[in-house]
């Protein structure tokens, strides 16, 4: 999945009567849109203020989801908490993104919808005993039965799921859902392209609903209340992947038109959308006919929820640090601005949790050698630019020595540069690497937008690092606008870029095949590897990588580095 | 008030009295001019000032140097911005949260921990650097234009009138937003033709509207003299039009030109500040405009940040407006003060 969502959110937590509103709704309501973002996690009152220490979970940051109960029921509530008011959501780069169930792939739209509109197979929740996001069913009765091979899956439609118009929600919609989460022609965001078509049989040659002109896939039969998804490969993760609103109900024929669907998607949920202007606004308004009876996850105690995005993040720390009027029941998902970290600790607003989300630079693989980039590791100033991207070590950027972050089932710690401690620079032995391997003054050339301030200053310090460690360092300008095209264009002549990655669910499959695939430079470009990383392993469905592509994945960048 | 008297006195006394005119006989109207700005307070106090100013930013350098400040976080000798900064990017040393320290009189930048006395200096020397040429070329400009506008009859006149209206009429913000983004999409490839760019841009641009005053005063000023007998004798006798329009009228416009000189140097500095500011100006160099910029939102924590480049843009635009103001008094004869 792709990044849009930071390690810190923060929201208002004191309560204003007039709203009827109760402080511990408006905080698992924050922690519902970062775990439902299949970030989140553990949320803490942080650390000391003095040193910057968090609380967030960096052991485990990375499990988010990996507990499942299968049997969880609704309706759900929490103690004390009243109903009335509206919730409003401020932020700055959000809801750009398409909100059309089969379309929808980024962590902002996908946490608003799901926990909030749309409903899938499965789905997650908060778990007060583990204190971690887990798998419970949704429109399902269950998490599913796969036969012995994980080759099959069998689900189980539940009675009184309705849609906001009031018709009951059938299999067909929800079977008609997944073949149209197939058709990455006309849904080319959407999760589909990575998982419908690569895992349900027959998905390499079906083409979807509407540029197949109304055919079906023969991988989902339906009968009665049963949805039967063949596969044409093992997907143990299915249930995982059932979570996503692709794999939900969508109405047949014309109500579900992409090209006005999109606008307005069906509500299964508690809300259902009263305004939508992208990159702008979105109001949810109550929707009548959601019974929290058949829901073992979602509770609706807010009237309506106001998001609004393309907010100045300055303004939005502010409004909520004046904690007066609107701003009481205001949240934002937005990483706290550094300057505001004290302030915000200090009246208690800051709800933290990890993200599982990997920012790295990526040395160019056809034009590096392994001793480039162990000198890269050793020479990168990962502080100074911690601190000129306006980020909080170890709040909002932690340390990475691998991919995968801490709690990923079935990773192994592992550190490439063996003795390379967390966020170490060490200018003096990276140069002595270098001169060694006959390449002191190598040149790297790398982007940054020169409209951007914040991408200027941090370009000057990884300048002075790079050069300090013995490298010449090239910065070549391009725009805020151009930034994601430039670096994706596989003959760019730059040889470091920086990206980053968010699991999709907690499986090392969502990590090690998009970053280390193989693609087609001519006509698909890099993909997801923009290391273009060759190693043999790496293009099969391991779980271990090789052990030059790890010097790739020290953290690194800031969330403008969001995949497109 | 009695200086101004006195001085006028004299211009009456050299007719009337020729044994008393011998002293004042020799001096022209700008060693006049100069006479009176010597006398006014104002002038001298703002003089001062700019001088100091002009004086600090020639030297940024060797300042800079000798307190062991600076300004780009690329310098070798800079500390690194981890060193310096807490956790938060807020300096570890001096304000807003330790004491005045003599190893940074204004404190350290947020984020970056660049000096901000350092950043100042050389701030200035970019400021004063492209008011300077910018003023310089667009009075050039405007007295070429101004001239040949007011000395041609007929279909030039219209045609180069037109053009000074039009030019009038162009919007400014706009035409700056528009051409910032094109450069940097043109010089894409490279840096150090991209500050280049940036630099002539800016330049440029404020050039090409900033002449039109000068040109309009001029066009105004040649049209009455050029009426005059000794413009019309040097026709008659056949001088040629470039001897009359750089001889025999540029001397006589010296006042105008001097006073929209004096008036625009400030007005430059400040839209320099203010394209900076909005992010059209330079980005590679530093610029008060863009000091301001990044001080805003530290305001409430850090406000020394952000009072140190304002105030320096205060003063200098100040400081420049007055003194422009004391040398049009001083050149004007028809003043009464």
């Amino acid at each position: 999945m792709t990044p849009v969502i930071g390690g810190v959110a923060h929201t208002t937590e004191r309560v204003d009567l007039h709203m009827r509103f109760k402080k511990p709704i408006v905080a698992l309501s924050a922690a519902g849109l970062l775990a439902l973002a299949a970030c989140g996690g553990s949320s803490s009152d942080g650390g000391s203020s003095s040193t910057g220490g968090s609380g967030v979970d960096t052991k485990n940051l990375g499990n988010t989801g990996d507990g499942k109960d299968a049997k969880r029921t609704g309706p759900v509530s929490f103690k004390g908490a009243q109903t009335g008011g509206t919730v409003t959501v401020l932020t700055n780069t959000g809801l750009t993104t398409p909100i059309d169930p089969s379309d929808l792939y980024y962590t902002d739209t996908n946490a608003i919808m799901t926990s909030l509109v749309t409903r899938a197979l499965t789905q997650y929740s908060y778990d007060e005993a583990t204190k971690q996001m887990i798998l419970v069913p949704d429109l399902a009765t269950d998490l599913g039965t796969p036969n012995s091979d994980f080759t099959q899956w069998k689900f189980t439609l539940r009675d009184g799921a309705k849609w906001e118009t009031g018709d009951p929600v059938t299999a067909k919609e929800v079977a008609f859902g997944i073949n149209r989460s197939m058709d990455n022609k006309t849904f080319p965001n959407g999760p589909g392209l990575y998982y419908s078509n690569p895992y349900f049989k027959g998905g390499d040659s079906y083409k979807g609903p509407y540029t197949d002109k109304g055919k079906l896939c023969s991988c989902i039969k339906v009968s009665g209340n049963d949805i039967t998804i063949t596969m044409s490969k093992p997907f143990p993760d299915f249930p995982y992947y059932a979570s996503f609103p692709a794999i939900g109900p969508i109405p047949l024929g014309k109500a579900s038109d992409p090209a006005t669907y999109r606008q307005h998607p069906l509500s299964t949920g508690p809300y259902m959308i009263k305004s939508y202007t992208p990159a702008k606004s979105l109001v949810l308004v109550r929707n009548k006919y959601w019974d929290p009876k058949t829901d073992p996850a979602r509770t609706a105690y807010p009237d309506s929820y106001d998001f609004k995005a393309g907010q100045d993040s300055a303004k939005i720390d502010t409004i909520l640090l004046a904690d007066s009027g609107d701003g009481q029941t205001t949240l934002t998902y937005d990483d706290v601005q550094a300057k505001d970290y004290r302030k915000m600790q200090a009246t208690g607003r800051l709800v933290q949790g990890g993200s599982p989300c990997t920012y790295f630079y990526s040395p160019d693989y056809r034009k590096t050698t392994k001793e480039i980039r162990e000198a890269l590791v050793w020479g990168l100033p990962y502080k100074d630019l911690i601190l000129a991207a306006g980020l909080i070590p170890n709040v909002n950027a932690i340390p990475a020595s691998e991919l995968m972050p801490p709690g990923v089932p079935g990773r192994k710690d592992y550190n490439a540069v063996p003795g390379h401690g967390d966020f170490a620079t060490d200018p003096v032995k990276a140069k002595q690497i270098l001169t060694d391997a006959g390449k002191e003054g190598f040149e790297i050339k790398f982007l940054f937008a020169a409209d951007d301030p914040v991408s200027s200053q941090t370009k000057d310090v990884l300048v002075k690092g790079l050069t300090k460690a013995g490298f010449k360092a090239t910065p070549v300008p391009s725009t805020i606008a151009k930034l994601v095209e430039d670096r994706d264009n596989p003959k760019g002549d730059i040889n470091l870029r920086s990206y980053g990655w968010c699991s999709d669910w907690p499986s090392g499959a969502t990590w090690v095949p998009p970053i280390f695939q193989s693609t087609d430079l001519k006509t698909v470009g890099f993909g997801t590897n923009e290391a273009r990383s060759t190693s043999p392993r790496s293009t099969s469905r391991s779980t271990t990588s090789s052990r030059s592509t790890l010097l790739t994945s020290r953290l690194l960048g800031r969330s403008s580095s969001r995949r497109s | 008030m009695s200086t101004s008297a006195g001085d006028l006195g004299t211009a009456e006394a050299t007719v009337q009295h020729a044994a008393t005119a011998q002293t004042v006989a020799g001096r022209s109207p700008t060693q006049i001019a100069f006479e009176r700005l010597r006398k006014d307070k104002v002038a001298v106090v703002c003089a001062t000032i700019v001088s100091i100013l002009v004086l600090l930013a020639l030297f940024a350098p060797l300042i800079t140097n000798a307190l062991n400040i600076y300004w780009d976080i690329t310098d070798p000798r800079a500390p690194d911005p981890s060193t310096v900064l807490e956790f938060d990017g807020f300096p570890a040393v001096g304000p807003p949260l330790h004491g005045f320290t003599w190893d940074h009189p204004l404190g350290l930048a947020p984020e970056t921990g660049t000096d901000n006395l350092a950043w100042l200096l050389y701030g200035l020397r970019t400021s004063l650097g492209v008011a300077t040429a910018a003023t310089i070329l667009s009075t050039i400009v405007g007295i070429v234009l101004g001239l040949i506008a007011g000395f041609s009859r007929g279909w030039l006149d219209r045609i180069l009138s037109f053009i000074i209206d039009l030019f009038l009429t162009l919007p400014f913000l706009l035409i700056a937003l528009a051409i910032a983004p094109i450069l940097v999409s043109r010089f894409r490839s490279n840096v150090d033709a991209l500050a280049k760019a940036q630099l002539v841009s800016l330049i440029v641009i404020l050039v090409v509207f900033g002449w039109m005053g000068l040109a309009r005063i001029l066009r105004g000023q040649v049209l009455s003299l050029r009426e005059r007998e000794f413009i019309q004798s040097a026709e008659v006798i056949g001088v040629p039009t470039r001897r009359i329009l750089f001889k025999e009228l540029l001397p006589n416009l010296v006042a105008p030109i001097v006073v929209a000189t004096s008036l625009a140097l400030p007005g430059f500095v400040a839209a320099e500040a203010g394209l900076s500011f909005l992010g059209l100006g330079l980005t590679g160099v530093p610029s008060l405009g863009r000091m301001i910029d990044a001080a805003t939102p530290y305001y409430s924590d850090y406000p020394l940040y952000l009072w140190a480049p304002v105030a320096v843009v205060a003063i200098l635009v100040l400081t420049l407006n007055l003194l422009g103001d004391s040398i049009r008094d001083a050149f004007d004869p028809k003043t009464r003060r």
